[in-house]
């Protein structure tokens, strides 16, 4: 264990991520649409010790309702249409959507035909795209920093 | 069944067509050692195919029967990892499987009556667990059947993520084919790809040559790698041990990086094509990649001995989610969890389409098929694949491209298979072409074929065990959904 905390702790002076100088927070909650799986693997490395979302006041969350934000992945399958309105549904006011990855953003999809809904914003009101297939853990922090830096407005 | 059931030239070439009948033929196959490895319907839906991989070096054989009334026989008595195969054959292209009772739904959401065992009796309850889960995990819907927090069953219900994939790839060419087959799934594109690739050449009759071979199992090689790190990071987390997550989700990013490097991206997206490979790394990159990887090697020991002495963390792994040998073979899990069990299975002991010769499974002296045994797989598999990559990469890798083997090279009724070694065990692609279009695909993930087993694994044990019991095998969604 103390070599483990050890690496851990050279690690972190190597990769010397810069000092947060703000003073706000988003917490996010992922919600699977129909993804490859790339999105998850890359929003989970995002969460580690290289990127390290946490330090910059960005946290995923367990639940909806504890939520600021909803990450969506993938294109909407239709069998996963309900479950996310559901948690759109869980949020509180104010919340916000961001399309996380080319298929969220519809771009380039390949699914039978009546097997997809669409991109997240035939099913949601999307703030914020995320591009990329997937987005790697940078691209991510950087689109979520500036979401993070938007003044919110109450509806 | 009144007609004799049609048979189909096996899936490599040269071995003489069978005759018998499709129960018996497969009931045949499976006593001569052979391991079910997935079941689909024909082109039109006139027949059902099992596809039947052989023990090591042989001809994996491909068997149909005809689909008659819509029905076709059922070999789930005969080869119970059939199961998920007819279901979804049911569900997708309503055939029926005379003697799969009940036939439950598998890629169809109907009532719930129609996919769960029911679990009667006092104090009996269920727990419903997603599609949407807690932490970054893929959308799948497990119901828990428990006594307390004891789980007595277990029913996962997944294919949320179903994009039909397969059918999306009939009626295209071979490259639309690949397109799919690539988008089913991120942390196993490159064994997919390569599944795929493998059986478009067998029907082009293009032979593999050993460049080719070399590039697709360093590649292949590389998915395991940061795959396997992944994992032992996720049973970090399943017993909540924050820095044995972070340091091999560090490692982890360090190896998708150095796919980056290699490929340009880093999930190996593009990296595999059919009928030859564009991937050039001259040989200062190939050192330096060499290099890399011994170093991660380095620090990946230390840091799992680290894990290993952690009593805290060791104690949670033995004895828990148990699947045997007996239960394994019965289930038809493949890859570690396979090997785990003390199984030998590993397709990359004949893979004679890949650079693996001389190529012998491991195995961890305590094949208890428990947490701490899969566990201890994941570490002795990436001891092995970093030694399998230094031998891979001692010189350049330049472009190659198969070789045209003549007409006799293809098989005749434009069909062909291929098995890959995928992370997470056996992956067989099955692709039926016409000469221009592709009339079927269809791609068993290792994945797939292991979701039974997860559940399986779980019954008899605590409910608060199941993510690290779920963990342990670390299977795709994406891949089993498609």
């Amino acid at each position: 264990m103390f070599t483990l905390l050890r690496d851990l702790r050279r690690l972190r002076r190597e990769i010397a991520l810069p000092r947060p100088d703000r003073g706000r927070s988003l917490a996010i909650r992922h919600v699977d649409a129909g993804s490859c799986n790339g999105c998850e693997h890359e929003l989970t490395l995002a969460s580690g010790p290289a990127y390290d979302l946490q330090h910059l006041g960005l946290g995923i969350v367990a639940s909806p309702r504890h939520a600021d934000v909803l990450l969506v992945t993938g294109a909407v399958t239709t069998r996963m249409r309900e479950p996310l309105l559901v948690a759109y549904a869980a949020m509180p006011e104010p919340r916000r959507v961001a399309a996380f990855g080319d298929c969220a953003l519809g771009h380039g999809l390949l699914a039978a035909p009546g097997e997809l809904v669409g991109p997240v914003r035939d099913v949601l009101p999307v703030d914020l795209v995320i591009p990329g297939c997937p987005p790697t853990p940078e691209e991510i922090v950087t689109a979520l920093l500036e979401l993070c830096d938007r003044p919110v407005t109450r509806p | 069944m009144t007609a004799s059931p049609a048979t189909v030239p096996p899936a490599r070439r040269g071995a003489a067509p069978p005759t018998a009948g499709y129960r018996e033929r497969v009931g045949s196959l499976l006593a001569a050692g052979h391991r079910f490895a997935g079941l689909w319907v024909a082109p039109g839906g006139t027949g059902v195919r099992a596809l039947l991989a052989a023990p090591s070096g042989a001809v994996d054989q491909v068997v149909t029967a005809p689909v008659l009334a819509g029905t076709a026989p059922s070999v789930v008595d005969l080869a119970p990892a059939a199961g998920w195969d007819e279901r979804e054959a049911h569900d997708l292209h309503g055939v029926r499987f005379a003697g799969h009772e009940p036939l439950r739904d598998l890629v169809r959401h109907g009532e719930l009556a129609g996919w769960t065992v029911p679990v009667q009796g006092d104090d009996a309850y269920q727990v419903a667990v997603g599609p949407i889960h807690a932490g970054v995990i893929e959308s799948g819907h497990f119901r828990f059947h428990l006594v307390g927090d004891r789980i007595l069953h277990l029913d996962a219900r997944l294919f949320h993520k179903h994009r039909g994939l397969e059918r999306f790839a009939e009626g295209g060419d071979v490259a639309h084919g690949l397109a799919c087959v690539g988008r089913a799934c991120a942390a196993c594109a490159v064994t997919n790809g390569v599944a795929y690739a493998l059986a478009a050449e067998r029907l082009q009759g293009l032979l593999t040559t050993a460049g080719l071979a070399r590039v697709r199992t360093v590649l292949l090689e590389l998915e395991r790698v940061w795959n396997h790190l992944n994992d032992v990071a996720a049973i970090c987390a399943g017993v909540g041990l924050a820095a044995g997550n972070n340091r091999f989700s560090a490692l982890t990013d360090r190896v998708r990086r150095l796919v980056a490097g290699l490929t340009g991206h880093r999930f190996a997206f593009g990296a595999v094509q059919v009928g030859g490979s564009a991937l050039s790394a001259g040989g200062d990159q190939v050192r330096a990649l060499r290099a890399d990887l011994a170093a991660l090697r380095r620090e990946a020991e230390v840091s799992w001995r680290e894990l290993v002495f952690t009593t805290s963390f060791a104690a949670r792994l033995p004895d828990v989610g148990v699947v045997d040998a007996d239960d394994a073979r019965r289930l038809g899990t493949v890859g570690p969890a396979a090997r785990a069990a003390g199984l030998a299975d590993d397709v990359r002991a004949c893979s004679p389409d890949l650079a693996y010769d001389g190529f012998a499974p491991v195995r961890p002296e305590r094949a208890a098929g428990d947490v701490q045994a899969r566990f201890e797989q994941r570490g002795l598999e990436l001891w092995q694949s970093f030694d399998l990559l230094d031998q891979l990469l001692d010189r350049p890798l330049e472009p190659v491209r198969a070789e045209p083997g003549g007409p006799a090279a293809a098989p005749a009724k434009g069909l062909a298979t291929a098995l890959v070694e995928s992370p997470r065990g056996a992956t067989a692609c099955a692709v039926e072409w016409d000469g221009e279009r592709l009339r079927r695909v269809r791609l068993r993930t290792g994945s797939y074929a292991n979701w039974p087993s997860v559940a399986f694994a779980a019954s008899g044990n605590l409910l608060p065990d199941f993510p690290l019991i779920n963990k342990s095998f670390e299977l795709c969604y994406a891949c089993a959904d498609r």
